[in-house]
């Protein structure tokens, strides 16, 4: 595949690409599609071909473009396995997601356990590991972002859809907690790095492509494991949190310990430090700002702007010593974590994807990942009430278990936290609330726009934390 | 018969002053027709732990005997099982459930005699039924002969039988097994003036084996019963056999040379014979007593995997599979020759050592609200109480313990549902007579009911009149018919018993699915996919199946063919605490 045949596939692209999960500009309608990176992997007349490609997508609303990552695969003929796959034909060839391809995936996993560089690609496995060469790979399916393959429950490849110039956070952080030994995380395989030139133009700079890590077997998500628990709760109903089969505070106690053991590892490999006033100030006006952004769009949170304020302006409590900060994983919930036989992982350190890189790696409070944790607490326990049948309110004693199940596993989980961790996060009272508070304005702001059903969640919270003084309650011992 | 110290009875045979014991031998009796060699019986065998004393009384005393036993044979052909298991039913004072033998060649005069033993073994055989007992060889009561002589002659053949001290206070970091009853584990003797040593009750003292004589002794009472025509032993509490200063005197090595040294009696003398060892550790320790993996096992052919039973209950009330999966990772390899057992319930309670203080006090809260239900470190319950009667459960605990790795052992009455009475004492409550019909004393035995060893269970939901064989036997849809259809199931499918394990693991955390997997010695390969819901409410399960592309899965119970394995993954959806046991076969040719 030679360059201007690709350029024969960007009409069919403009077609393919919203049908796409990882596109993430569903709202927003195509103009035009523009190659603005390529490598052949394999010969262009390979069976099959191979090539990573990457495109810059425009918009009729003339909003900033985004641009994305492709791996092409080409055959003069697909059979029926892979036409769900294809993108379009360009002269003899029919071109189509290569990842969708056994015979692909495997020549990439191949291709990283011999260390090989093509063109501007570098397959390179990890140091001191071994990928085991098994293949072909197999689609996840139900992925948001990203798309990622399995080599027979051993390894898995996550292809990063966004392109985006530097090393990614979720790649720089593996690597980090692989040379930590971490057993929080599944290890760092290998990766795939090409470049990229940015947005703005100029010389080509280093991005990461695709990161190769163990699989991990037999695994479920920590969000429908806690959703499980409240569905068995408040079936029950005149059964307390702590009385029912389905408790989850064992898990949730061992999940803090689970993060805690993550931020003492990130904080060995790529150090500490103190912000300042200054630095703490940074923040505060940060949250203020999304504060403002949010009371723009939701009556709710402009009509305590300022008791939200106040709360906000807890963090600068943190100006006495400094705020401790570090690099965390900065976007943490139930749904990034993964319950195996041998215990918790964290999973995709990539940071908030609608965020800009800088943002993202900018070291922070691992009060921050603490907070966004409690907040998915509160998410599952409510989040079967607000599904509630469209209109009604679910009854009162339902609210006050769901509240209780929060209360019971925000609380296990900040004491599994404190087990490992040297402080108990709820020692800086005034900070968490604040990070907390923050999140949930910008919850507030998201629901809005997007689930106006889940909008009670993000607002029951936020009168709590802005009238209530113990971000984790049930835990008044503490 | 009394042998002059001032202490009860004990055993017929008597000791000449300084001379030692005479016993019986097996050349005295008549011996059992032998089922033929078959080496991996025990991998493939459904066992049924059944209780002399409670199963079936014969002669009108109130106690279940052998005779009576021996008569119920074709009641358990019919259900399907291959190995009984009978606990002790040697003479004992019958402190310890029969566990406290007083001699170990004799059969408690309450149970019958040894011919009578011989006759059961062998109606056994004549069914194909194989039969394996209980063999104490920790300690022995205090009324054996030979505890009454070490006693009474220190110096004499069996002065050094036993673990003798000038005080109580060697071997501290031994943990008190029986903490509700014992605060240590030495007792003063009056008679020989020294404190004697006992890890269970101070009525059961503890063998000395770093003495030759009482190793051979007890070598000798195995190729006793063995000669007789059993299929083998279980080994009751073979991690305590020696003792070790600074060692919790568990898991010795010296206890393992001990059982190889047993183990090669049976593999020279007795092939086709079985070790079971009980050893409640975790299972990193228990595979210990499998013996060398490079020999293909050198020690017990099987050991119960004791933490996997609370797990199953766990599972099921936490609705998540972790439970499981976990103790699973857990378990190491074993060796080639050797195989788990594995139970819901069994004689004793539901031992809760082998799980963590914060997961004992869960399952106290959730399965013994009573506290009179807990007995030492467990809960004193039947599966069926334990369950709330709730058939669904019922279904699919038998359906895991059918199918999990190991061979299962079934508790007898379970088959049917049987209740418990917690109103009897230590665990007396799990063993009350069988129930076979609505007649008085349910079929049990035809003696007065006063007389009656254990009374039956009677309350209005587990009582003889409304759980019963008779009336379960009549109707197909019953608790029984459904168990014996399941032990039939599993007998056509090896990889029940021989097949390798594999967690398919899924999507959904309150299914557990896995496969198991075997190739016979033609290359006939038989796999079988189990999947399981441990949550009440329905689920759906998207289960990785692409190994078996284009194969085809059946349903085991009904036949029923599935739609084919495809590209992606299968789904299937499950009723609360529903289950599937499917066969997977290559595709039909189209």
């Amino acid at each position: 595949m030679s360059a201007p045949t690709l350029d024969a596939l960007l009409p069919a692209l403009t077609d393919w690409l919203p049908g796409q999960r990882w596109f993430a500009a569903k709202d927003r309608t195509v103009s035009g599609v523009r190659l603005v990176g390529q490598q052949e992997i394999t010969p262009a007349d390979a069976v099959p071909a191979v090539a990573h490609a990457v495109i810059a997508v425009s918009f009729t609303d003339d909003g900033p473009t985004d641009r994305f990552q492709l791996l092409l695969g080409s055959r003069p003929e697909v059979s029926g396995e892979l036409e769900h796959a294809v993108i379009g034909r360009v002269g003899d060839r029919v071109v189509y997601d290569g990842l969708a391809d056994g015979e692909i995936s495997r020549l990439l996993l191949s291709l990283i356990v011999s260390d090989t560089t093509v063109g501007s690609l570098h397959f390179v496995p990890e140091p001191g590991t071994e990928a085991p060469i098994v293949g072909p790979g197999r689609p996840l399916l139900g992925e948001q972002s990203n798309s990622s393959v399995i080599y027979g429950e051993r390894a898995i490849m996550k292809l990063f859809r966004r392109a985006t110039p530097g090393l990614n956070p979720d790649l720089e952080l593996h690597r980090a907690l692989r040379r930590e030994n971490s057993r929080e995380v599944a290890p760092l395989l290998g990766a795939i790095e090409g470049e990229i030139v940015p947005d703005d133009g100029g010389a080509p700079v280093p991005m990461t492509v695709a990161m190769l890590q163990d699989y991990a077997a037999n695994s479920a998500d920590g969000w429908s494991m806690a959703l499980t628990s409240v569905r068995d709760l408040l079936a029950e109903g005149d059964l307390r949190p702590d009385e029912v089969g389905g408790d989850f505070a064992g898990e949730a106690h061992r999940l803090g310990k689970t993060i805690a053991s993550v931020h003492i590892e990130l904080a060995r490999a790529l150090g500490t430090e103190r912000l300042g006033a200054d630095g703490v100030a940074a923040v505060a006006d940060w949250m203020l700002e999304r504060l403002d952004l949010a009371a723009g769009a939701v009556e709710a949170v402009a009509a305590q702007r300022e008791e939200i304020a106040r709360v906000l302006n807890g963090v600068r409590a943190a100006d006495d010593e400094g705020l401790l900060v570090q690099r965390i994983h900065g976007d943490l919930h139930l749904g990034q974590t993964l319950r195996t036989p041998r215990g918790w992982l964290a999973i995709d350190f990539e940071g908030e994807p609608s965020r800009p890189l800088d943002d993202r790696v900018r070291p922070d409070s691992p009060l921050r990942d603490v907070a966004a944790m409690l907040r998915s607490f509160d998410y599952a326990a409510f989040h079967q009430l607000a599904e509630w049948e469209t209109g009604a309110e679910a009854p009162a004693y339902l609210q006050r278990r769901a509240q209780e199940w929060a209360d019971r596993n925000r609380s296990a989980f900040c004491d599994g936290y404190a087990a490992i961790a040297s402080t108990d996060p709820r020692d800086q009272l005034a900070v968490l609330r604040a990070y907390e508070l923050d999140k949930a304005v910008y919850e507030a702001l998201y629901e809005t726009r997007n689930r106006p059903n889940w909008l009670t969640i993000p607002l029951r919270s936020m009168a709590r934390l802005v009238h209530d003084t113990d971000p984790a309650r049930g835990a008044s011992d503490h | 018969m009394n042998d002059g110290t001032p202490s009860a009875p004990t055993s017929t045979h008597v000791a000449e002053p300084g001379h030692e014991v005479v016993e019986p031998s097996a050349e005295d009796f008549r011996r059992a027709r032998q089922l033929p060699v078959e080496d991996d019986w025990y991998k493939r065998a459904v066992f049924y732990e059944v209780l002399v004393r409670a199963f079936a009384d014969s002669n009108r005393d109130g106690f279940g005997d052998l005779r009576g036993l021996t008569d119920k044979l074709d009641y358990l052909a019919w259900l399907g099982v291959d190995c009984l298991w009978l606990p002790p039913f040697y003479d004992s004072p019958l402190r310890d459930g029969g566990y406290d033998i007083r001699d170990y060649r004799k059969v408690l005069p309450e149970f019958g005699t040894v011919e009578d033993f011989v006759e059961f073994v062998d109606q056994a055989h004549a069914r194909g039924i194989r039969v394996i007992t209980d063999l104490v060889m920790n300690h022995t009561s205090d009324q054996h002969v030979w505890f009454q002589e070490s006693r009474r002659d220190p110096d004499g053949p069996y002065g050094d039988f036993y673990v003798w001290s000038d005080d109580d206070t060697r071997y501290p970091d031994a943990r008190i097994i029986f903490v509700d009853t014992e605060a240590s584990n030495w007792t003063y003797d009056y008679v020989r003036g020294q404190f004697f040593w006992h890890r269970f009750f101070s009525h059961q003292p503890d063998l000395n084996f770093d003495n030759p004589a009482v190793c051979e002794a007890m070598i000798d009472a195995l190729r006793f019963w063995l000669d007789l025509g059993i299929d083998g032993f279980r080994l009751d509490a073979v991690p305590y056999l020696f003792e070790r200063d600074g060692t919790n005197g568990e898991n010795l090595p010296e206890t393992h040379a001990f059982l190889k040294r047993c183990r090669k009696v049976i593999d020279d003398e007795y092939p086709g014979r079985i070790l079971l060892a009980e050893a409640n550790q975790w299972p990193a320790d228990v595979v210990e007593y499998f013996g060398d993996p490079e020999a293909g096992g050198d020690e017990c052919h099987m050991a119960f995997h004791f933490p996997l039973m609370p797990r199953i209950f766990m599972a099921v009330r936490r609705e998540s599979r972790f439970p499981i999966s976990e103790i699973l990772a857990q378990t190491p390899e074993i060796p080639h020759n050797a195989q788990w057992g594995i139970f819901l319930r069994n004689h004793d309670e539901l031992t809760l050592e082998m799980v963590t203080d914060d997961e004992r006090d869960y399952m106290y809260a959730e399965y013994a609200k009573d506290p009179r239900m807990k007995a030492n470190i467990g809960i004193r319950r039947r599966l069926a109480p334990l369950l709330d009667n709730d058939r669904n459960q019922l279904e699919l605990f038998t359906a895991l313990l059918l199918s999990l790795p190991g061979s299962p052992v079934i508790y007898y009455g379970d088959e049917i549902g049987m209740g418990d009475n917690i109103w009897l004492g230590d665990r007396d409550g799990v063993r009350s007579p069988m129930q076979w019909t609505p007649d008085r004393n349910a079929g049990f035995s035809s003696c007065d009911p006063g007389r009656l060893n254990l009374p039956i269970v009677m309350d209005p939901v587990y009582g003889y009149q409304a759980v019963n064989v008779e009336a379960q036997s009549n109707s197909s849809a019953s608790l029984l018919h459904w168990n014996r259809r399941m032990i039939e199931i599993r007998r056509q499918h090896p990889a029940f018993g021989l097949g390798d394990f594999h967690e398919l693991g899924g999507s959904n955390s309150s299914v557990l699915s896995y496969v198991r997997q075997t190739v016979d010695a033609d290359g006939h390969r038989d796999v079988v996919l189990c999947v399981n819901n441990m949550s009440r409410f329905p689920q759906p399960v998207e289960l990785d199946l692409i190994a078996w592309k284009d194969w085809t899965l059946t349903e085991l119970t009904g036949g029923v063919p599935f739609p084919p394995i495809g590209e992606l993954p299968y789904l299937l959806t499950l009723p609360g605490h529903g289950f599937y046991w499917f066969s997977i076969q290559p595709g039909q040719e189209r």
